[in-house]
């Protein structure tokens, strides 16, 4: 449940930005969540909804969009999308960091990341 | 960097925050990376499931590299100092991180450890995080290389389940081989798997029973 540290790093640096300003109620928070970082939306919006009580951030929107991986090939100089292992036993083709031109291994340059883009308040 | 947009008076409000929320940890990773830098040692981030045999190795490990470098432990545990007792038995400095409830270890508590230990003549310390094959892979420690450990005792799909525990991973070690064949698990296609996800991987099978891959595994982290 990494999700509760994530869902409260969200909360405090909203909460910090609130008390820095004038707001009354928070509406909608947008985060960005990166393919490649081990963010569950589902168990994240629980967290989200349970820590926010009693602030004014209370009912407030979680919208999570996700941001696909972007990978880079220091071999051949591939750049785009990773590879998908498709054939393993889990819900959902699983990115890998092999090359799908040359088959070497790639490094990450887009999707880690978790982050807030927006968030919309009354003020 | 903050931008307020769509600013109509007394309503609503739109603002980028552009805030990153693994920022954080990482920020403070690398405090401990320059720190760890600055006194010449290396730290090693060990992962892996409960029961995969994390302290034995580091057990292990630590018995073979104790005579020869100055090692010390940060041993994660959610409650209990049993992991931690263990490898004080050994005589080395060991510092017990108690998580509570806190599914992994990240960089702040990593910070206030390696407070409470004279780095000045070490030259290892092993980073034993929680049993947990998910949530340690998004908290950076400030390491210089991360270990994955898998055992056989798992089963054979251990690491599909748990892809991206791989991918951030420098090293692969798989325990208790010697009861591979009594588990029917190949370690074979455990690297296999290891190698889809990330080629050229270095996976080490190892067993703290017959001692096999501990030399190599051993010889594997002092090159870090």
């Amino acid at each position: 449940m990494h999700e509760l540290s994530i869902a409260s790093a969200v909360v405090d640096s909203v909460l910090e930005y609130l008390d820095a300003h004038e707001v009354k109620k928070v509406m909608t928070v947008r985060l960005a969540v990166g393919e490649l970082s081990h963010v569950e939306a589902e168990q994240l919006r629980f967290c989200y909804m349970a820590i926010t009580q009693e602030t004014a951030m209370e009912n407030s929107t979680l919208e999570i969009e996700s941001v696909p991986a972007i990978v880079e090939c220091p071999r051949c100089s591939y750049r785009g999308r990773p590879k998908y292992w498709a054939d393993a036993i889990s819900a959902a083709p699983i990115p890998t960091l092999e090359c799908p031109t040359c088959g070497g291994a790639v490094e990450p340059v887009e999707g880690n990341d978790c982050a807030i883009k927006t968030v919309r308040f009354v003020a | 960097m903050i931008q307020t947009i769509e600013a109509s008076p007394d309503e609503i409000y739109d603002i980028e925050l552009e805030h990153s929320l693994l920022e954080a940890n990482a920020k403070l990773a690398k405090e401990n990376r320059s720190l760890l830098d600055l006194h010449g040692i290396s730290a090693i981030d060990v992962m892996g499931a409960i029961g995969s045999g994390k302290t034995t190795l580091i057990g292990q490990l630590v018995g073979r590299l104790k005579d020869r470098l100055g090692v010390a432990v940060l041993n994660g545990d959610a409650t209990t100092s049993t992991d931690a007792d263990l490898i004080a038995g050994q005589n080395v400095p060991v510092v017990q991180i108690a998580t509570v409830n806190g599914c992994h270890l990240d960089a702040n508590l990593v910070g206030k450890a390696l407070r409470k230990i004279d780095l000045s003549n070490l030259k290892l310390i092993l980073i034993e995080n929680i049993g947990n094959l998910i949530c340690p892979a998004e908290f950076p420690l400030g390491s210089k290389a991360r270990v994955v450990v898998v055992s056989v005792t798992e089963g054979q799909y251990m690491v599909r389940k748990h892809p991206h525990m791989f991918l951030g991973a420098d090293l692969v070690v798989v325990n208790k081989v010697d009861l591979a064949a009594a588990m029917e698990v190949s370690v074979e296609e455990l690297a296999a798997d290891v190698h889809k996800l990330k080629p050229g991987l270095k996976v080490i099978p190892t067993s703290c029973k017959t001692g096999v891959g501990l030399d190599e595994l051993t010889a594997a982290l002092v090159a870090r």
